[in-house]
């Protein structure tokens, strides 16, 4: 409970298996890269503080397992966050037209009270491999799919080399704050000992 | 450890337990009794080593025969629990020393377990470094003693300095320590207790140690666990990792969990878990589910923002205030008629429109509350994990201290309605004496400003505050004062009302150089009036005269109290335990429970006869101990 205003944002990152989701996540956290491959096991946390527009927030990111096996772990993992980060490797068609199921599995799950104005990022991550010559997913199709979900803030980018992660941490970021503005205030009632259903703890609840 | 360690009566062997208790004594005579060195059913090297350690200690603090413990044993008891850590008549070498000749053997031949300590001890793998050799330490300072603390477990290098010089509660400082900690901070890890709260997202919402945002991916890691057992339909109530127990509680969307190498057991924690869970909704009401319904994402800590200490205070008393596993209150001990006057002015006022009034004081020692009066309004009634959370969270709040202020402050009482509000009018009447008065309405500050001058000059012209002053000087009841011989007990506690008396030639007044202990070697004892929801502790006397004995002491106590109401193996009528440490006897009767430390070397029929004078003591000064007459405190 820290006394100076802090905000944590929970960040689920979701995509096939192998698109990146840990190589982006532990570029922008650790700023390191391994061509090695680990498969994630249920999920990863990482925590990353950042700075914006003189406010400072916690980013709790939720880094998920890709494999089919995992998804059982959904609606636990899902609740409460604030932004979902799309991957997909732009060398993979088939990671492309996954997005959909994952972003619908993820509001079905997750199912949050505003599903249309859900803040979601897409990444195409992978750019740098053969030197986009193995790329068959275009950035015009891409943008086209993010702009008919509602305008979804779409990246290219590189966890090798390190391109664009910032920007798009920045903008997921930003939008899960948007998101997180709108805020009650918190007014429990009183007692009210003259009403006659007098409520009765049981005393022995615990 | 399992209580089939010691001996116990059911209660099923009671046919109608409503009979006013027998006497101690008869109970024994049909119950079994072992005599028992603890730990003895632990099976982890961790706990060989410091086994070892502990016989050492013994063996050099209270002469007991090269460190060999016999254990009596009827052989009638239940002996599978300890057949898992020694077979029967196998031996076992102890290898929790790290290298080097000190091992210990297990040995178990027909109904009697020897623990032989065979070499000077090896430095144990567990880095308690103290206490090596026969002359390390003594049995009043115990080389272990510094890693009682839920604190770094350090080299026990400070055990010298204990004894002449008592650590007090008042080296506790409140508020949250080690902010700068995270999860990959060694000094975080080895912390021994944790408690964490964190809603049903994972978000962090407290932690004992440490920042909760640097902690935001292991708050994350704990959720997964949880949820991860919840999808598969099922609760993980704890997870045993080594030393450590991981202890789970879901209330709702809030999720609590403590992480402790304590050796406490599982019941205990989850108790305190409820407690925590108590104190956040003491601050914020049951009504913080709604927001967590209407919006998952829903971030607590602004709500509870500057609540740090009153968390941190709590867990702190968990260590050293036996109401919160006894789930009773204590009083101030005051004349009778002293407490009747404020009692009378208390409920003037509850008349009047407030519902609750409560006229407490602070512990001499520590922030340990001790009520000297209070009233319901008609019907209602307090819980005493209430009162415990209320005052914890009125004098952890450094802004309701301000002597001669006056504070009106929104809190909700957990066991009366969690649901909503209640209004706590707080003034301190001096450093250590306050009053609450509680009320449903949100505009009654200045009518209970005027209950409180009302309050307040009644208080004067009676002279209450200054006997107030007075017994939190003198103190309670002490074991050195339990006369030797029952039948010349004049029936009074000396501090209250004996000053006029003319003394009797067996109670020779030597309290007042540090105690020396009671008669049969009586330490320590804690008295629990069933009924009234309250209990009497006596003053710390030598040896149990540091901190940490005294948290020692409690955290035995905790045990007894588990292992005596536990629904698996309970409930229990009586149980004699020895270990190392102290004897301990419990007893437990529709009326009363009775908790007592002796010297590990008492005897144990002088023991039992010296607890039956213990309640007979309390009886006779229970005007004086105890609030009579309150209305009673159970739904």
């Amino acid at each position: 409970m820290p006394s100076r205003r802090r905000t944590l944002l929970k960040v689920i990152i979701l995509g096939d298996s192998g698109v990146g989701k840990t190589s982006l996540m532990n570029q922008y956290v650790n700023k390191k890269f391994s061509n090695q491959y680990k498969a994630t096991i249920g999920a990863d946390f990482l925590t990353k503080e950042v700075q914006f527009e003189d406010r400072l927030f916690t980013l709790q990111i939720w880094d998920t397992a890709g494999q089919e096996r995992f998804q059982s772990l959904g609606v636990a993992f899902y609740r409460g966050a604030d932004c979902c980060v799309l991957v997909y490797d732009v060398n993979s068609m088939k990671s492309f037209d996954n997005l959909n199921n994952w972003r619908e599995e993820f509001l079905i799950q997750a199912s949050p009270s505003d599903p249309e104005n859900f803040p979601f990022v897409v990444l195409g991550n992978k750019i740098d491999v053969d030197g986009g010559n193995s790329r068959v997913v275009s950035e015009k199709k891409a943008r086209a799919w993010c702009a008919s979900k509602g305008n979804i803030p779409y990246f290219e980018t590189s966890a090798k080399e390190g391109i664009n992660v910032e920007e798009a941490f920045q903008v997921i970021a930003k939008d899960a704050l948007k998101s997180g503005e709108e805020e009650e205030i918190y007014l429990p009632d009183t007692i009210d000992v003259g009403s006659s259903s007098q409520p009765r703890s049981s005393g022995c609840e615990c | 450890m399992s209580s089939s360690d010691s001996s116990s009566s059911s209660a099923s062997d009671d046919p109608n337990p409503k009979l006013k208790p027998q006497p101690l004594e008869s109970q024994f005579q049909s119950s079994l009794t072992l005599e028992d060195s603890d730990g003895v059913a632990r099976t982890d090297d961790a706990s060989v080593a410091e086994q070892q350690q502990e016989q050492q200690d013994e063996g050099s603090g209270n002469g007991s025969v090269d460190g060999v413990v016999n254990v009596e044993d009827n052989g009638h008891r239940d002996s599978s629990d300890r057949e898992e850590g020694i077979g029967s008549g196998e031996a076992r070498d102890g290898d929790g020393g790290s290298g080097g000749g000190g091992g210990v053997v297990w040995r178990r031949a027909n109904s009697e377990v020897e623990l032989e300590v065979e070499a000077p001890a090896s430095p144990s793998s567990s880095g308690y470094a103290g206490g090596r050799g026969s002359s390390g330490a003594s049995s009043a300072s115990r080389a272990d003693d510094a890693s009682e603390e839920d604190e770094i477990e350090v080299v026990g290098n400070d055990d010298g300095g204990a004894v002449g010089a008592p650590d007090s509660q008042a080296e506790w400082t409140p508020g949250k320590r080690h902010v700068d900690e995270d999860d990959a901070s060694i000094s975080w890890r080895k912390r021994k207790k944790h408690f964490f709260i964190l809603s049903n997202s994972g978000k962090p919402i407290y932690s004992r140690y440490g920042d909760e945002h640097k902690l935001a991916g292991f708050s994350a890691t704990l959720q997964a666990i949880i949820s991860f057992v919840e999808n598969g339909g099922d609760r993980v109530k704890y997870v045993k990792a080594g030393m450590h127990q991981v202890v789970f509680l879901v209330k709702g969307p809030i999720y609590l969990v403590c992480i402790s190498c304590t050796e406490e057991p599982f019941e205990s924690l989850v108790a305190q878990l409820e407690l925590v869970y108590g104190q956040m909704i003491l601050i914020l009401t049951k009504s913080l589910n709604r927001c967590f319904e209407k919006n998952p994402k829903f971030d607590m800590t602004p709500l509870l923002g500057g609540t740090d200490v009153v968390f941190s205070a709590l867990i702190h008393s968990f260590s050293w205030n036996p109401a919160a596993f006894l789930h009773a209150y204590a009083c101030l001990p005051l004349p009778y008629a002293t407490r009747q006057a404020a009692g009378a002015i208390l409920q003037d006022v509850a008349d009047s429109g407030v519902l609750f009034a409560l006229l407490m004081c602070k512990h001499r020692v520590g922030t340990s509350l001790k009520v000297i009066s209070l009233v319901g309004a008609q019907k209602a009634s307090l819980h005493p994990d209430d009162m415990l959370l209320l005052g914890n969270f009125i004098m952890s709040s450094e802004s309701f201290r301000q002597v001669t202020s006056e504070s009106f402050s929104p809190i909700c009482l957990p066991r009366y309605n969690p649901m909503a509000f209640l209004h706590a009018y707080v003034h301190y009447f001096d450093a250590d004496t306050y009053l609450i008065l509680l009320t449903t309405r949100s505009d009654a500050f200045y009518h209970l400003k005027d209950c409180r001058i009302r309050i307040e000059t009644v208080l004067l012209k009676s002279n209450v505050l200054s006997e107030v002053q007075r017994s939190t000087l003198d103190g309670g009841m002490r074991v050195e004062d339990l006369s030797v011989d029952l039948q010349q007990h004049t029936g009074s506690t000396s501090r209250v009302e004996d000053k006029p008396h003319t003394e009797t030639p067996e109670r020779i007044r030597e309290s007042s150089l540090v105690g020396l202990g009671g008669p049969a070697g009586l330490w320590h004892f804690l008295y629990r009036s069933v009924y009234l929801d309250q209990y009497v502790s006596s003053e710390f006397s030598s040896p149990i005269n540091t901190h940490r004995q005294q948290k020692r002491l409690y955290r035995a106590y905790q045990k007894l109290y588990v292992s005596m109401h536990s629904k698996g193996i309970g409930p229990h009528k009586t149980q004699f335990r020895r270990d190392e440490n102290y004897v301990l006897l419990c007893w437990v009767t529709p009326d009363f429970e009775l908790y007592a430390a002796f010297d590990p070397l008492a005897d144990k029929a002088l023991a039992i006869k010296t607890c039956n004078k213990v309640c007979q003591w309390v009886k006779d000064v229970e005007n004086e101990i105890f609030l009579l007459g309150a209305s009673p405190f159970s739904w």
